[in-house]
């Protein structure tokens, strides 16, 4: 029988500093047929750990496109599994099990404009869809994003901001800029105020929860449908499948039902965000 | 009394498994902690008066904590257990109904496969116990169909008349019960744990007042009552959350599950200090939402089995048929 909780090792080919705190990691399952196999949507997780240090949820980041090849894990440094992660160099070996979750469908975005919306570190989610967008995967009319941040070293991705330009309309603010940013400066909320967005939009929010009461209520104010909202919640897990109960909000389990949910589902929800 | 073939039985299991069974503890023990659920010495230990042990069946069938894997240099291999045959007997039908839930939640879990695999469950009903109202929650109808839709090998059921009626509820009863050399059994096939008529009607009607009660005064009462100490969590035959736990040191080298608590602080709790479960009220609600909601529509099964040990082991006395009776 198969044991759901057996992890694969994979090798890290290789390591980038995104930010201040945060490396991009790019990993391969040592087993071949593994990663050839291995398939994931924008907005899946994986479940990645050390033996001996434990295992935690990982935004899967980079293209579904590639996923036959590598996949890529920007990993924050917060507590005892991140931070050792993040002492990790290339060749060093992690154990992984997954893809979880649903991650976003994105069928459900077709043909309407899309708002990305992320906040600091949470951003992580949205670089498959922009990736996926960007190689043709999607067919959205416009792509746009809006990232706030902290400040300028917080930002992550930065390398890439002129791809994503080529297509799509990226919007940048930060909250404490140094003095030498030319950008926005305020709160991602102040962003969209002043920005022309039209109500037939589908938006996707992804970030720390006190953005996301703000932005929806910016979003609704916009006359967004709370159907076409989308967000992912961050919970404790350990299972990943709908077992352990760490995740559970009302009816639905984080890792299983979600990360990715409606709004118009889980807003009747106490203290979901 | 047809009492000898059941000693008949418990003799031919004694050669070939360790047994498992309700058993008085002590006279002296506060009421409702008399009996516990122990290793057989002698088969006259066995309490047969369908009085609901205090420990339950869990400790058994999850342990508190259980090793996944070993870590040999620095990789995780899973662990060979020795899984015991254990015959767990004279587990009652409301034990028997967690079982099932457990069979539902488990169905893909490799360890719970492996233990459940050399495992014989024998069954057994006094009938309704005198004390039988005290442990209603949802409605048991003992007489139709249940047998058919709780998981056992072997089931026992004395009669109105003292006589005792013997069920075989798979292969491997039935092959027991042919080699202890009983021939008076009846078989009963394995109907799926819901009834063919849908879920409990009162399961749902339950459910659907426990999803709406969120703004009912029951939850501030509760806030200011409950300890949040998890005792009935520990108690519950049908709690299954788990953590999963890394330990690499000198004594120990390891991935484990171990039970988990949703009373406690840290269930919730994530890397930037924020906790879903961040009040008393949050917690306990969670608890019933489990049992009451969560469980039901995954499985559709009623998550409390109306065993009443939480009841018994709370400390300042919160009652879940009084909860979902102010629902
Ligand atoms: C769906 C999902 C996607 C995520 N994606 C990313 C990502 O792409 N990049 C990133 O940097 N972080 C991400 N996180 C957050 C990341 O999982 C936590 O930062 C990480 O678990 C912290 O573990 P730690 O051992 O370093 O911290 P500690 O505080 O030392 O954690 C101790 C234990 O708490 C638990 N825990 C603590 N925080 C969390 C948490 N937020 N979620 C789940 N369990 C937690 C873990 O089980 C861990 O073993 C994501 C979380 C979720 C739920
Ligand atoms: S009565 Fe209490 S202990 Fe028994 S199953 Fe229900 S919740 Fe669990
Ligand atoms: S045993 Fe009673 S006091 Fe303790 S957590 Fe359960 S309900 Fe609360
Ligand atoms: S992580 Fe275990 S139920 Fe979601």
């Amino acid at each position: 029988m198969f044991n759901i909780y057996q992890t694969q090792s994979a090798k890290i080919i290789s390591v980038d500093f995104e930010s201040v705190d945060t490396k991009l990691l790019r990993l391969k399952f040592l087993d071949r047929t593994r990663q050839r196999e291995f398939d994931f949507l924008p907005g899946q997780f994986v479940q990645i750990g050390l033996p001996g240090w434990g295992e935690c949820p990982i935004s899967l980041a980079s293209s579904s496109t590639q996923a036959k090849n590598y996949f890529e894990l920007a990993i924050r440094g917060v507590g005892k599994l991140t931070n050792r992660l993040l002492e990790l160099e290339k060749g060093d070996l992690v154990e992984v099990r997954g893809p979880y979750g649903n991650g976003f469908d994105v069928d459900l975005f077709k043909d309407k404009p899309l708002l990305l919306i992320g906040g600091g570190c949470g951003f992580v989610p949205l670089r498959p869809l922009i990736n996926d967008y960007l190689a043709g995967q999607m067919s959205n009319t416009v792509l746009q994003i809006f990232y706030g941040c902290q400040n300028e070293e917080n930002l992550l991705f930065k390398k890439e901001y002129h791809l994503w330009n080529r297509r799509a309309e990226l919007n940048v603010i930060l909250e404490k800029p140094s003095s030498k940013w030319a950008g926005q400066k305020g709160l991602i909320t102040d962003l969209l105020k002043n920005w022309k967005i039209t109500a037939d939009s589908v938006a996707v929010i992804v970030g720390p929860p006190v953005m996301y009461r703000f932005v929806i209520s910016e979003l609704k104010k916009k006359k967004v449908q709370e159907e076409n909202i989308y967000l992912s919640l961050e919970r404790r897990m350990y299972c990943g499948l709908g077992v352990c109960q760490h995740c559970a909000i009302g009816p639905y389990y984080v890792c299983q039902d979600g990360p990715v949910f409606r709004w118009a589902d889980i807003k009747g929800i106490g203290g979901v965000i | 009394m047809n009492d000898q073939q059941l000693i008949k039985l418990l003799n031919k299991l004694a050669e070939s498994y360790f047994l498992l069974a309700p058993q008085k503890l002590d006279d002296n023990l506060l009421p409702g902690y008399e009996y516990g659920i122990r290793e057989v010495k002698n088969l006259e230990e066995i309490d047969w008066s369908g009085a609901m042990p205090y420990g339950s069946w869990k400790e058994v069938l999850l342990p508190y904590h259980e090793r996944l894997f070993d870590i040999q240099k620095g990789r995780l291999v899973e662990t060979k257990t020795k899984y015991p045959p254990i015959a767990c007997l004279a587990m009652n039908i409301l034990d028997l109904k967690a079982l099932t839930l457990f069979e539902q939640v488990f169905a893909n879990d490799l360890y719970y496969q492996k233990r459940r695999r050399p495992m014989l469950i024998v069954g057994y009903s006094t009938g309704l116990p005198s004390d039988y109202k005290k442990y209603k929650v949802f409605s048991h109808n003992y007489e139709e169909n249940v047998l058919e839709h709780v998981i056992f090998d072997i089931f026992v059921s004395r009669q109105k008349n003292g006589r005792l009626k013997f069920y075989s509820g798979s292969e491997k009863g039935q092959l027991t019960l042919d080699q202890a050399g009983l021939t008076d059994y009846n078989n009963i096939e394995f109907a799926g744990p819901v009834a063919e008529s849908g879920p409990d009607k009162t399961l749902l009607s339950i459910m659907a007042k426990m999803e709406k009660s969120a703004n009912k005064k029951i939850w501030d009462e509760l806030d200011k009552r409950c300890l949040a100490c998890g005792k009935c969590v520990i108690a519950c035959p049908t709690c299954f959350c788990f953590d999963l736990e890394d330990r690499d040191n000198s004594a120990e080298q390891s991935r484990s599950r171990r039970w988990g608590v949703c009373f406690y602080n840290d269930f919730s709790l994530v890397a930037d200090g924020r906790k879903e479960l961040d009040t008393v009220k949050k917690k306990i609600f969670f608890w019933y939402y489990h049992k009451l909601v969560r469980i039901p529509k995954q499985y559709s099964l009623p998550g409390c089995v109306g065993c009443g040990r939480c009841i018994k082991a709370c400390p300042v006395g919160i009652n879940i048929n009084e909860t979902i009776k102010a629902l």
